[in-house]
């Protein structure tokens, strides 16, 4: 006895071995194919229903197990059944002798036998035999069972007769001496008529007999014989058999406690089908051992009273903890002899079994562990690969899924043991893989995902090295490198840098002859190997989509906004509504992207390699929208921190592009990394839209391109910066050329332009253009080119700069200084003409901190093709760069009277602040030659303006513009016009430039009043009107006349002493101010109306004369006013400030116009108006 | 006397490993391993007992041929991990017959002190390896003892 057989369990002992086997020729197939419906027929009910007789079917049976059938009648084949192809007769004999040889090998022990001939017909085929059985072929053998079923009841029927005849040898004289083989010799010569010896015989005549119950379904004699003989057994010390009796109670109360069988599946099957009593379901039946045997029942089953006797005496039945501690007793007992070490292993295995059931399994665990340590003679490497896969399957059986697995795992190395001539790598590598769930190791890459690795990595990282040597030897590289790639991604933390490149090394060569897939791998047991993706080579820690530049960002027009809130709900807001909004941005970002256009990806990715990974083929995986992916190959130096990577593609249709991910190729391994499974990656959404295709706009300038960009505050990207350095006054064209290098039609353009804020002030337009021209070019097609031209015109005030305004206060004039002085005191006083200006030394003309910048951006706002359709628009901006360097400026500007009061002369004194000699002309006059740095002064003649009637842009507006804004307002519009009409050129002929000159910025209020003409008019009436002086208010209808109080100063031919030289000559004297009348010069304004306080004791008033160049008959007069409780009026007379008094021709007529009218002193009246003017100071 | 000491999670993966025969550390690997098995069963089967008792000495998990197998389960002690379930293993050199059960659990306590110091270092993660000097040193001590 040398084979264990491992699958033994304790309801074995119940069963009849049959042999099954093959005679001659018979193809296997055919073989088992009635082999399998044979042992299908594994347990039957004999004669009533109380006994089941249950059959156990084996192919291979060694023989010498069989002559241990006396010690454990279930190891004795009593059944033998032979299966044989026999095609003809003649070959009939020659069967059926060797039929007979079969029966010789097992004979001793054999109760009967059959033989199944299969193929053979005709004659001997007709003779009906009982051992003999004639099928025609494998087919057609529909009695098969039926014959086993007659088999078993001849087999029952034999087995009945010795147990009975066992049963009664008690009481014939002599009881043979039943023995295992080994124990032969030691009986020789032994005194057999001892009681000792006789006690021996009967105990194991008992246990014999007990077998023989058990296996004739008589369960309950069984137990009683086993108790009977474990007594007997015991008082001699005969160990062997008292184990064995031990063993054969046990497993008679394993059989009646747990009827679904210990044996697993076995088990199941057998009790399936069978006729047990209902009862008989429960696995465990409480308080079995209490049950004692009917005695009716057995009496009229005929077994022998002696048993029935001693049933009061025995306990029947094991407890289900005895059955374990007899068990123990058992296996103890067996262990003294050497020889029985088979017998103690499948004692101990069947003691696992039943332990197994009733969940014990740290007991189990003990007898598992003595069996480990039962030692067998050398085992061949076969059995020992059997033995640890057994004694895994039974630590599973306990649970101990790691001790399993351990055992499992010896065996696969067992299996390729260098001993071996053959390994087998692919048994190895099934076995390896079974030991999987020991190891907690998934090969599912998704299950290491989530956090942290929490496993036993050395022993996992151990087994991974082996199944890729497994499967490598087994000549199925594709397994080869998904194992190892598993073993790169998910035990990467637990590498040491040596063993990460020879991991890596490895997995290079692998891939060489073929490369990792992401193709889901079916083992041949049946197991997928899911694939495996590189998440951590590289490892990304963040996704971000980009915009799409500025240039080609589309945006939705305005007029479509509101569509999408109408549609959803009737409420331009609703909190719940943009609560749902905030939802969607999560996963959607705000931007879209353009169908035929390359948008980008950016990944922050790091190497935890310490060596360079070269990354290949890397690009997105997206879905939703078909896209092109363009595939990146780089190279990450070892150990990187993050870095960025940009992965690329173009969107081919519209639609919401979501990206799941990215696919790389590192170490030859393809992997298709999505989001959703990489741990710790910040993503700021990866759903974005696509909209239909748009035009793109390049553009291209005549003008350099500027290395400035633009402040960085503008907050508008430009793509292109160009810059211009104009002279101040200058125009220059700027050509834009606009190619469509899209695909798609331009069908749109628009063009805005955005100043940027400078503190310069801007006079007039900086930048114009007209669009229709480009327009007519328009759609422009694919690869079209149109112009479109844009004036830059720079028009800066030059002239506060502060060293240029010491220059003009040498003189110790300032215009605007001085409140109460009069123009005329200007224009009288001396001034040195021409006087060149030494501008201070550090500031020259030209010099870069005149240069004043001003920066702009031209907006083109275009749209074309299927995005048009949509409502987008692409916006490109052009960043406008000038330099504007001073030209030409005006120093000072001042007027002189000219002959007509509808006319002054407007002096200004021009200064060339270029390096060049220019040359200034107005209109109308000659050039004026300026060399560099020159100052001269220019006069010009000009019609006086009535600023009165532009447009008083106030109306609706100035209710809300603040009054300084329309004063502002108001002057450049006066700036302007005085342009306008001055029309004052610069050349620079060596440079052949050209440009304007501007007096805007010098205007101040007093030259403004100077250019105006005056608001108050002055005329006379016809005498006999009741108006001496007539003036009409412009602004506010106001008349205002000199009424004629006093007819005594009615002149007849007037002369100096006439009304106006008295009343003046009177009221100098008395302020007793000099001089006469006659020079009235020097005389200020101040005394000049004391004077006409006193003298005529009316309001005092201001009034020049007309100038007296003047038509006699249409005097003007400019008057000006004081504040409105007290209009002023002063009279004088033109020329007072050259130097004289008026002609008296021209008097003379003035005189004589108010005869009429007489009184004392005209008076003015005012109704109670304001009337201002500039010549007199207010208050 | 002890040739390895384990210190392994709740989770049961090691958060300390160290043997003397550094050369075949992965055969206590695969040793300290495979008695998980039974401290499991030994928990599940006892676990209530276990916690009213403190009874956190386990006992003999497995008899092998070079060495024994002793554990030890560690449950609360502090409060504030009432039920960390961290493991303790040790490989004794059962060839030194002096050692007895209660030289056994000394050590265990020794052990178990040491390793709630390394929880109390605030710079330690629960649940990384345990890379604590004194902690080391604690066990080299154990297992020089006898050397």
């Amino acid at each position: 006895m040398s084979v264990p057989d491992y699958m033994q369990c304790a309801e074995d002992h119940q069963t009849l071995l049959v042999v099954v086997q093959p005679v001659g020729i018979v193809s296997e197939e055919n073989f088992f194919k009635i082999y399998k419906r044979i042992s299908s027929v594994s347990q039957i009910s004999v004669r009533d229903s109380q006994r089941v007789l249950y059959i156990r079917y084996r192919h291979h049976y060694p023989p010498e197990n069989n002559e241990w059938g006396d010690f454990q009648t279930h190891r004795k084949v009593v059944g033998l059944i032979t299966i044989t192809d026999c095609f003809s007769a003649k070959d009939w004999p020659q069967t059926f002798e060797k039929f007979h040889v079969q029966k010789e090998i097992y004979g001793s022990t054999l109760y009967d036998s059959r033989l199944f001939v299969f193929g053979l017909q005709g004659e001997i085929a007709e003779q009906p035999r009982t051992d003999v059985a004639f099928y025609p072929n494998y087919e057609d053998c529909q009695t098969v069972e039926k014959r086993i079923e007659d088999f078993i009841e001849s087999l029952f029927i034999v087995l009945e007769s010795k147990r009975l005849d066992r049963a009664t040898d008690k009481s014939g004289d002599k009881i043979p001496l039943l023995c295992v083989p080994f124990e032969k010799k030691d009986f020789v010569g032994l005194d057999t008529d001892s009681r000792h010896y006789k006690k021996r015989c009967q105990g194991r005549m008992r246990k014999h007999v007990g077998d023989l119950c058990l296996q004739a379904g008589m369960l309950q004699d069984s137990l009683v014989h086993y108790h009977m003989s474990v007594e007997l057994l015991r008082s001699v010390n005969d160990f062997l058999w008292l184990g064995a009796a031990l063993e054969g109670l046990c497993s008679a109360s394993v059989i009646y406690h747990y009827p679904g069988g210990t044996g697993g599946e076995t088990g199941a099957r057998r009790f399936q089908g069978s006729s047990l009593p209902a009862e008989a379901a429960n696995r465990h039946r409480p308080g079995a051992q209490e049950v004692l045997i009917d005695p009716g029942a057995l009496t009229t089953n005929g077994i022998n009273p002696d048993t029935s006797a001693e049933i009061g005496r025995a306990k029947n039945c094991l407890s289900p903890e005895d059955i374990i501690d007899k068990y123990k007793e058992a296996i103890s007992y067996y262990s003294k002899y050497k020889n029985a070490g088979v017998i103690e292993l499948e004692a101990c295995v069947k003691a696992v079994r039943v332990l197994a059931i009733q969940k014990r399994s740290m007991e189990a665990s003990e007898f598992l562990q003595n069996a480990v340590y039962i030692n067998l003679r050398q085992l061949s490497e076969e059995e020992k690969i059997q033995r640890y896969s057994i004694l895994s399957e039974l630590y599973e059986l306990i649970g101990f899924h790691r001790k399993s697995a351990f055992f499992k795992r010896v065996a696969a190395m067992q299996c390729v043991a260098p001993s071996i001539a053959e390994p087998g790598w692919r048994a190895c590598y099934k076995l390896l893989l079974e030991t999987l769930p020991g190891y907690s190791l998934s090969l599912d890459p998704k299950d290491f995902s989530k956090g942290t690795h929490r496993g036993w990595a050395a022993v996992q990282m151990r087994l991974l090295h082996e199944l890729v040597y497994a499967s490598r030897r087994m000549g199925n590289p594709a397994l080869s490198v998904r194992h190892l790639s598993f073993l790169l991604q998910t035990m990467l933390d637990f590498l040491s840098d040596q063993e990460k490149k020879d991991v890596t090394q490895s997995l290079e060569n692998y891939t060489c002859k073929c490369p990792g897939t992401m193709e889901l791998l079916t083992l041949p047991g049946g197991p997928t190997l899911p694939p495996v993706p590189f998440t951590k080579l590289p490892i990304v820690r963040r996704v971000k989509l980009l915009n799409l530049p500025a240039s080609l960002r589309p945006q939705k027009m305005k007029s479509l906004l509101g569509q999408n809130v109408s549609t959803k709900s009737p409420f331009i807001y609703s909190p719940i509504i943009a609560h749902n909004r905030g939802e969607e941005r999560n996963k959607k970002i705000d931007f879209q992207w353009v169908q035929g256009d390359v948008c980008e990806v950016q990944l922050m990715v790091y190497n935890p390699m310490p060596f360079e990974l070269r990354v290949e083929n890397m690009g997105l995986l997206t879905s939703g929208v078909e896209f092109e992916s363009l595939p990146a190959a780089l190279s990450l130096p070892a150990e990187s921190g993050l870095y960025p990577v940009t992965l690329v593609g173009v969107p081919q249709t519209t639609g919401t592009i979501t990206v799941n991910g990215y696919h790389t190729t590192v170490f030859g391994v393809f992997s298709d990394c999505l989001l959703d499974n990489l741990p710790g990656v910040k993503t700021s959404g990866s759903t974005v839209e696509v909209i239909p295709a748009l035009p793109r706009l390049q553009i291209s300038t005549s003008l350099p391109r500027s290395a400035h960009s633009l402040q960085p505050s503008s907050g508008d990207e430009t793509s292109t910066n160009v810059s211009v350095q104009l002279y101040n006054g200058e125009t220059q064209q700027l050509v834009i050329k606009l190619e469509n290098i899209g695909m798609e039609p331009l069908e749109k353009l628009e063009v805005t332009s955005k100043i940027l804020t400078t503190k310069e002030k801007l006079y007039g337009d900086f930048l114009s253009w007209n669009l229709e021209e480009t327009l007519a070019q328009f759609p422009l097609q694919p690869g079209k080119v149109a112009t479109f031209v844009v004036n830059i015109k720079v028009k800066l005030d030059f002239s506060c700069q502060e060293n240029l305004l010491q220059d003009l206060s040498d003189d110790g004039i300032s215009v605007s200084g001085f409140p109460l002085c009069s123009p005329f005191r200007q224009v009288v006083r001396p001034r040195v003409e021409s006087k060149p200006v030494n501008p201070p030394e550090g500031s020259k003309p030209g010099d870069p901190s005149h240069v004043k910048t001003l920066e702009a951006i031209l907006n083109f706002k275009y749209s074309g093709g299927p995005g048009h359709v949509e409502g987008y628009y692409r916006n490109l901006s052009l960043g406008l760069h000038v330099e504007a360097e001073p030209s030409v400026f005006f120093t000072r500007v001042s007027t002189l009277p000219a002959t007509s009061t509808r006319q002054c002369h407007l002096l200004l004194d021009v200064f060339n602040s270029t390096e060049h000699e220019l040359t200034v002309s107005a209109r109308g006059n000659e050039e004026l030659i300026l060399h560099a740095g020159e100052c001269q002064r220019m006069a010009i003649q000009v019609d006086k303006f009535n600023f009165e009637s532009f447009p008083e842009s106030p109306g609706e507006k100035g209710q809300f513009a603040n009054p300084q804004q329309l004063e502002e307002e108001r002057q450049e519009a006066r700036g302007l016009e005085i342009d306008s009409k001055l029309d004052v050129h610069w050349r620079i002929p060596s440079l052949k430039r050209r440009g304007e000159a501007s007096v805007e910025g010098l205007l101040n209020q007093l030259v403004l009043e100077h250019l105006q003409l005056a608001p108050l008019q002055w005329g006379f009436s016809h005498p006999g009107g009741p108006w001496l002086l007539m003036r009409k208010c412009r602004s506010c209808h106001l008349r205002i006349g000199l009424l004629a109080a006093s007819k005594r100063y009615t002149c007849g031919n007037s002369s100096r002493r006439g009304i106006f030289g008295r009343i003046f000559r009177k009221g100098i004297q008395e302020a007793g101010q000099l001089p006469g009348p006659q020079k009235p010069q020097g005389v200020s304004p101040a005394t000049r109306h004391s004077a006409l306080d006193s003298g005529c004791g009316a309001t005092t008033c201001g009034l020049t004369g007309p100038t007296p160049r003047r038509h006699p008959r249409e005097p003007q007069w400019e008057a000006s006013g004081g504040q409105a409780t007290a209009a002023c009026l002063g009279l004088g007379f033109p020329g007072w400030g050259e130097g004289g008094f008026p002609r008296c021709e021209n008097l003379r007529h003035w005189m004589a116009m108010p005869r009429k009218c007489g009184g004392p002193l005209p008076r003015v009246v005012t109704g109670g108006h304001s009337v201002s003017g500039p010549w007199l100071p207010h208050g | 006397m002890a040739v390895c000491v384990a210190v392994i999670a709740k989770e049961n993966y090691p958060l300390y490993i160290r043997s003397i025969p550094t050369e075949n550390e992965l055969k206590f690997h695969y040793m300290v391993h495979t008695s998980l098995d039974v401290v499991d069963e030994k928990i599940s089967a006892m676990g209530k007992a276990l916690v009213d008792q403190r009874e956190l000495y386990l006992g003999l998990l497995y008899p092998t041929e070079d060495y024994k197998v002793y554990p030890s389960h560690q449950l609360c002690r502090y409060g504030y991990v009432t039920n960390s379930k961290v493991k303790f293993v040790m490989v004794v050199d059962s060839s030194n017959t002096a050692l007895r059960d209660n030289e056994i659990r000394s050590m265990f306590r020794k052990l178990h002190n040491s390793y709630t110091d390394v929880m109390c270092n605030p710079f330690y993660n629960p649940g990384d390896r345990i890379h604590s000097r004194a902690f080391d040193s604690m066990v080299t001590s154990m297992m020089i003892q006898v050397c």
